[in-house]
């Protein structure tokens, strides 16, 4: 049977890799690749000629700067938060070269699966946002956080831990599990069904019908890498688009 | 000793086959994370974090921004151009209104000069006609009148003759005169 | 515990066994519930947008970023119940 030839393997084995250099391994590898993927895009595209109509990789860069302005910042901060575009700008395009590499073949291992970069990412979101809102209301970012206006005094035993717990603690602590955990579960979708597909081709069996019937994961595996494709663009926005909310909600107070 | 060559390219090897070779300890969760990993990432992230900021982003806007700003003057010359141009079309036809206008005045003047000088030729000729006729018909009534005056003439005659005959003496004139113009007026 | 000495004493497990086999039995029930609340509460925002979208084209730009963020806070519980999922499964 099947079953005992196949099982899952140990989760850390399909996640953590050997050190190429000391101390840099696969993941290290990744995230180097997206920042210098990126600032060689956005060097190239700063070469060219600016005032004729944008094509190659102008074009690409140009697009983005226009999503993040257009689809992120006036959506969430106003024309107040034009300032905060390059931040945001490299916070998508890091994520989106981080989450990438998990389709990508024989690299095949979304950096951000490994919760390092989500958490570190999610702390300098956190760090920002709460310097952001001292910095444009002082001490009065404390009270309109935890003491929201329009509350009965009463209610405040109630809705100041609330509002500390969710502010505070939860923010960052979901924004790293929101792109930590969609990023594992596509790889672990990924490998299980790769894995199943290996199984069904070299299962040592008399029944001639199970080897075709690898088409069946083999199928599913071809949907879930195109479904991956989506949910690498759409963490990395979420994500940037969590954080303009943010580094909203830290300067103008009651939004 | 392995040189850094091998080791590299055993690394490389290693690169695309899962690590499961190496016996992984189940000691740092899936959820627990690396040192290594956390600092070459926020290195690499901060890297390109502020090279965008301070370099690179600015650069790129600077050179959006110029060429938007030029399509957005080029839009205003454009549009200054295009009233320009209707300014001038719109003087153009004014000019042609009033040529025009001239032109027909012009036309009228002539045509009511025309209208009168014909008039005058017109009655002219009538009055000329008028006179001929009157003329002719003078001179027709004086030729009929010769005429009567002719068979009045030879009628008296022939009637003072014909009494003569019939009578033997002859009729006064003036009776014969009366008669016959009774008759020939009858 | 007692349930580990129970499946220990019925499958003749030893007693580590049987805490593993609780414990993938248990991982799958934590994913299967976690996810039963934000399927329907994404189904809901999904469909609401959609409508609003029908409703007001104009204001589908608007409505989409709502949505994803909503979704995005939704979607949270789910994989907080992945990530016990993995804690106590793999």
């Amino acid at each position: 049977m099947i079953a005992e030839s196949f099982s899952f393997p140990e989760i850390n084995s399909i996640l953590r890799w050997q050190d190429l250099f000391v101390s840099f391994n696969k993941i290290a590898l990744i995230a180097v690749m997206a920042g210098v993927i990126g600032t060689v895009v956005f060097l190239l595209a700063g070469r060219k000629d600016a005032s004729k109509a944008p094509k190659g990789v102008r074009n690409l860069a140009e697009v983005s700067v226009e999503f993040i302005e257009d689809g992120i910042v006036m959506q969430t901060m106003g024309k107040d938060g034009m300032g905060w575009t390059p931040f945001l700008l490299s916070l998508f395009i890091f994520i989106y070269l981080c989450n990438v590499p998990g389709i990508i073949p024989f690299l095949q291992m979304p950096a951000t699966a490994r919760i390092a970069i989500p958490m570190f990412l999610a702390l300098l979101v956190w760090v920002i946002y709460i310097g952001v809102g001292f910095k444009h209301q002082g001490l009065g970012y404390i009270k309109s956080t935890l003491f929201p206006p329009g509350v009965p005094k009463a209610l405040y035993i109630l809705v100041t831990p609330i509002e500390f717990i969710s502010t505070i603690l939860v923010r960052p602590f979901s924004l790293t599990v929101r792109l930590f955990a969609n990023m594992l579960a596509g790889h672990i979708l990924l490998v299980t069904f790769a894995l199943l597909t290996q199984s069904l081709i070299t299962a040592e069996t008399k029944q001639l019908m199970l080897k075709p019937m690898a088409i069946l994961p083999f199928g599913m595996l071809v949907f879930l890498t195109a479904f991956e494709v989506l949910v690498a663009f759409l963490q990395a926005y979420i994500f940037t688009i969590l954080t303009a909310v943010y580094i909203g909600g830290s300067t103008h107070p009651e939004h | 000793m392995h040189s850094a060559v091998v080791h590299l390219h055993g690394s490389l090897v290693h690169l695309l086959t899962a690590a499961a070779e190496e016996p992984v300890s189940k000691d740092p969760g899936p959820i627990v994370p690396e040192l290594k990993e956390l600092y070459w990432s926020a290195g690499s992230f901060v890297v390109f974090a502020l090279l965008m900021r301070f370099w690179l982003f600015p650069k790129l806007k600077k050179g959006m921004d110029a060429r938007y700003q030029g399509i957005r003057s080029a839009h205003e010359s454009a549009d200054a151009e295009r009233s320009n141009a209707r300014a001038e079309v719109a003087d153009y036809e004014a000019q042609v209104a009033a040529i025009k206008a001239e032109a027909a005045r012009e036309v009228e003047a002539a045509r009511n000069a025309l209208e009168a000088e014909r008039q005058a030729k017109l009655a002219e000729v009538n009055a000329r006609l008028a006179e001929r006729r009157a003329a002719a018909v003078a001179e027709a009534d004086a030729e009929r009148a010769a005429a009567r005056d002719q068979i009045h003439a030879a009628v008296s005659d022939v009637a003072g003759r014909a009494g003569e005959l019939a009578t033997g003496r002859r009729p006064s004139d003036e009776v014969v005169t009366r008669v016959v113009s009774e008759v020939m007026a009858r | 515990m007692e349930a580990f000495s129970h499946i220990a004493a019925a499958t003749g497990l030893t007693g580590d066994e049987a805490k593993a086999a609780a414990a993938a039995s248990s991982a799958g029930f934590a994913y299967g519930l976690a996810a039963i609340g934000p399927g329907i509460g994404i189904g809901y925002l999904v469909g609401k947008s959609v409508e609003a979208m029908a409703r007001q084209p104009e204001a589908a730009g608007m409505v989409r970023t709502t949505m994803f963020l909503g979704i995005a806070f939704t979607e949270a519980l789910a994989l907080i119940g992945f990530v016990v999922f993995i804690l106590i499964g793999l």
